[in-house]
């Protein structure tokens, strides 16, 4: 079954618009990425989910049931973590997490031990008194102590550090291996591409893409780096070579085509250094945020 | 309702609640302490008051008021309390639903699984909770002061029980008519400032209204449909304009309702 | 100065609002006031009224009958109005830094903490005193249509002049709040209950001889309108007593605020 269904979701705010005709499915056990500049229509899609706000038209199922009729419903089961966390004045934080736990049939308290655990996170501290990070973590905490079986995340790492990031990271994939849905929302395209299988990016409310993350490598280009004595008079006018780049006995160049082409013009001369990657997410998106 | 917002809830007013529970008993207790020392004075006052034409009286809200009665003279008091409690009672309706947006925790709650109706009702019940708690104090407060300082003179039981029920109506009004008020604002910058611009507004209306001998004021606002001299001098409630009050609070329910259930609730950014 | 201009622009639709009541109010009040204009009956019973019953319904030799007595009434009403709006401007405006945290803003730019202060006082004042010309503008507008005196006139400006040290008092006091409560809400709260208790304690000192001493503790009572319009003279320890609220309000302000923690 497909644990998110959209179909045709659109939102206006008054004129403005949201998001518009959204359509797209993410299958269980998935981590899909969802990507975007800003004002894109994340957040407007992500709420729309949570039903915290309504959808002009259009419609969102998660679990196979509707977002809005079943909401309180659904919920039970979907674990989110904004990317600013908010709380309430003068609780602890294992106050906040106890009145978090209380909403959720199942019990939660053993899960939320040993999440803090894992996270470093102080429980008796107050709230007020804590970085932005450590409100994260406990953000972090909250949303993820009834092991819900889907989990929205909105950037979920800005304001962690890196050791946390990566403690972050192994959480969503244990989470992913027990069975879980992941919807992943962020702006830093090397998480996504580390974690996600399948991506879609959107742009001024409407879906752009939709791909998996390894074809979109592959169909891409390779970037290589080639360093060698006479590498100025490398014949690399060839058809798919692009962004060449020559610096100092050094050539950078982006090739897409049959890479024997290359290899052939390479091992006919004597290199020093050779260097051949596939580009980033950054660098294939770039022009969506343009 | 969910016992876990409802508690979570209480503890937010708790200090509120005990703060106008002290204020309150502490302005029954030094009001009525004057009492006796007024009485015999007031007995001239109001053979004065007799002679005079009705609408002068009414001007100056003295319309059957004897102050040398233990309820005329407690009944200033009340007034009092009554200002009070609707302050109390409008700044817990402001604040209801909009501290989750102004705060933003609303993120928070309202992605828990949990409607927006149970969330309302959660939080309205607590609200009233903490009110007739206060409401409590001021009854128990006003028997024990009057006892205490009535130097047995008498008073009427029954006229001092319906003015204490009028508390009841009165901070439901206050309440739920504040409820949906702030939900029909986009944002409730200042919670108090509401409160008291409602309260004391609903108090001006009356005032003046009584001044100007104007009937017209007397349907808009509650502190007319639950007037201590009134009630003290005719012995009951006048109906039609308690269900004027009654209907307001009815309809301040379902709108609110209506109106949380359906409200889109915005991001931080 | 732009944080003063800013200030004014911020604020214009409540003060738009507290006018719009302002302006009601007056109306209403004056249109109803035919009533009472050279009522020979009132007039009858004025003039055979014991002084205690005068006092205790806080008459004090008004003569409701003319213009010029009906707006010494007015008089308590205005001063609540004026009050509120005043207090809770000068609190708010000093709070809403820290409660629509904009802290990190406005209080990192290259301005010491006291010229904000200053600034903001300042935008307050001005919002008071534009509200304080529409009342009594209003006033003039409303008394158009009676019969009124020269007296009428100055009366007038003596009430206008105390309702503005009034409306200082009570912005020196929310300016204070907002400035020496670390916790913002504790702010409004407490300018609440400094106005109810204000009020309250007024009437209070109203109902009886022995209770004179209390009007000491509120500003409610620091301005009698009899007097005002009978004798044309302010009390002097009312005078000193309000210069001294807003004296300390304004220094423990700035002293307090230049202190603080600030916090998101």
């Amino acid at each position: 079954m497909n644990i998110i269904e959209v179909e045709q979701l659109t939102k206006f705010y008054g004129k403005a618009r949201g998001i518009v005709d959204v359509s797209f499915s993410v299958g269980e056990g998935e981590i899909f990425g969802f990507i975007g500049p800003n004002g894109a229509g994340k957040s407007t899609t992500i709420r729309l989910f949570l039903s915290l706000i309504y959808p002009t038209t259009g419609k969102a199922r998660i679990f196979g049931k509707d977002c809005i009729a079943f909401g309180p419903e659904i919920r039970q089961e979907i674990g989110y973590l904004p990317s600013e966390v908010f709380y309430y004045e003068g609780m602890k934080v294992i106050d906040l997490l106890k009145y978090s736990g209380s909403f959720y049939k199942k019990e939660t308290t053993q899960r939320m031990y040993e999440l803090a655990e894992i996270m470093e996170l102080d429980l008796k501290r107050r709230i007020d008194d804590l970085s932005y990070g450590n409100k994260k973590k406990v953000g972090i905490v909250q949303g993820l102590l009834h092991q819900p079986r889907l989990i929205i995340l909105d950037e979920p790492t800005s304001g962690l550090d890196p050791l946390m990031q990566q403690k972050f990271f192994n959480l969503i994939r244990d989470e992913n291996k027990r069975g879980a849905t992941v919807f992943f929302s962020s702006h830093i395209l090397g998480e996504v591409q580390k974690m996600c299988s399948r991506v879609a990016v959107i742009k001024e409310g409407s879906i752009h893409k939709i791909e998996d993350i390894k074809t979109m490598r592959n169909e891409q280009y390779k970037k290589i780096m080639v360093s060698a004595q006479n590498v100025d008079q490398f014949a690399l006018n060839l058809d798919g070579v692009t962004n060449v780049e020559r610096d100092n006995g050094t050539v950078r160049f982006f090739f897409k085509g049959d890479i024997n082409q290359i290899t052939r013009i390479i091992s006919a001369h004597n290199v020093t250094d050779l260097t051949i990657e596939e580009p980033t997410l950054e660098e294939i998106f770039i022009h969506y945020y343009e | 309702m969910k016992m876990n917002i409802f508690l979570h809830e209480i503890r937010r007013h708790k200090q509120s609640i005990l703060t106008w529970s002290i204020s309150l008993i502490l302005l029954l207790f030094v009001f009525m302490a004057m009492f006796n020392s007024f009485a015999s004075e007031a007995e001239v006052l109001n053979q004065t008051l007799a002679q005079m034409p009705k609408e002068l009286l009414t001007a100056f809200g003295l319309d059957g008021v004897d102050m040398s009665t233990v309820l005329g003279f407690f009944s200033f008091v009340f007034l009092f309390c009554q200002i009070c409690l609707a302050v109390q009672a409008a700044s817990y309706g402001f604040g209801l639903v909009s501290v989750e947006e102004t705060d933003l925790t609303a993120d928070f709650l309202l992605a828990k699984p949990i409607g927006r109706g149970q969330i309302l009702t959660s939080k309205f019940l607590a609200a009233f909770t903490g009110l007739t708690l206060t409401n409590a104090v001021v009854w128990i407060g006003s028997f024990v002061v009057i006892e205490l300082f009535r130097d047995s003179r008498p008073y009427e039981t029954n006229t001092l029980l319906l003015l204490l029920i009028s508390l009841f109506f009165l901070q439901l009004f206050f309440l739920s008519f504040a409820i949906l008020l702030s939900l029909l604002m986009k944002r409730v910058r200042s919670v108090n400032t509401a409160a008291m611009a409602l309260a004391f507004g609903m108090y001006a209306l009356s005032a003046f209204g009584g001044m100007l001998g104007d009937e017209t004021f007397d349907l808009l606002t509650p502190f007319k449909h639950f007037d201590p001299n009134t009630i003290i001098s005719q012995q009951a409630y006048e109906l039609p304009l308690v269900m004027i009050s009654v209907v307001i609070i009815l309809l301040s329910v379902a709108g609110s309702y209506w109106l949380y259930l359906k409200r889109d609730i915005h991001s931080v950014n | 100065m732009n944080i003063y201009l800013r200030e004014l622009k911020a604020n214009v639709k409540s003060l738009l609002i507290w006018s719009g009541a302002v302006v009601l109010f007056v109306l209403v009040g004056f249109s109803k006031f035919s009533a009472y204009e050279g009522n020979p009956e009132l007039l009858a019973i004025f003039d055979s009224m014991p002084p205690a019953l005068i006092s205790a319904m806080e008459l004090r030799a008004f003569n409701l009958t003319t213009v010029t007595g009906f707006l010494g009434l007015m008089f308590t009403y205005f001063s609540l109005m004026l009050a509120i709006a005043a207090g809770t401007w000068g609190a708010d405006i000093i709070v809403k830094e820290e409660r629509d945290r904009t802290v990190e803003f406005a209080l990192t730019l290259p301005v010491t903490r006291a010229r904000l202060i200053t600034a903001k006082a300042l935008a307050a004042t001005t919002n008071s005193f534009i509200l304080l010309l529409v009342t009594w503008a209003s006033v003039l507008v409303g008394s158009m249509s009676y019969q009124t005196t020269p007296e009428f006139y100055q009366f007038l400006v003596y009430i206008m002049i105390a309702l503005f040290i009034l409306q200082l008092i009570f912005l020196s006091i929310g300016i204070f709040l907002g400035c020496a409560m670390k916790h913002y809400k504790k702010a409004s709260s407490i300018m609440m209950f400094v106005l109810l208790q204000a009020y309250i304690v007024s009437m209070l000192a109203g109902l009886d001889q022995r209770l004179e001493f209390l009007r000491f503790i509120t500003p409610f009572k620091y301005f009698n309108p009899a007097r005002l319009l009978h004798e044309s003279k302010f009390d002097p320890t009312s005078l000193l007593l309000a210069a001294a609220i807003i004296v300390v309000c304004l220094a423990g302000a700035y002293f307090t605020y230049q202190r603080r923690d600030l916090y998101l």
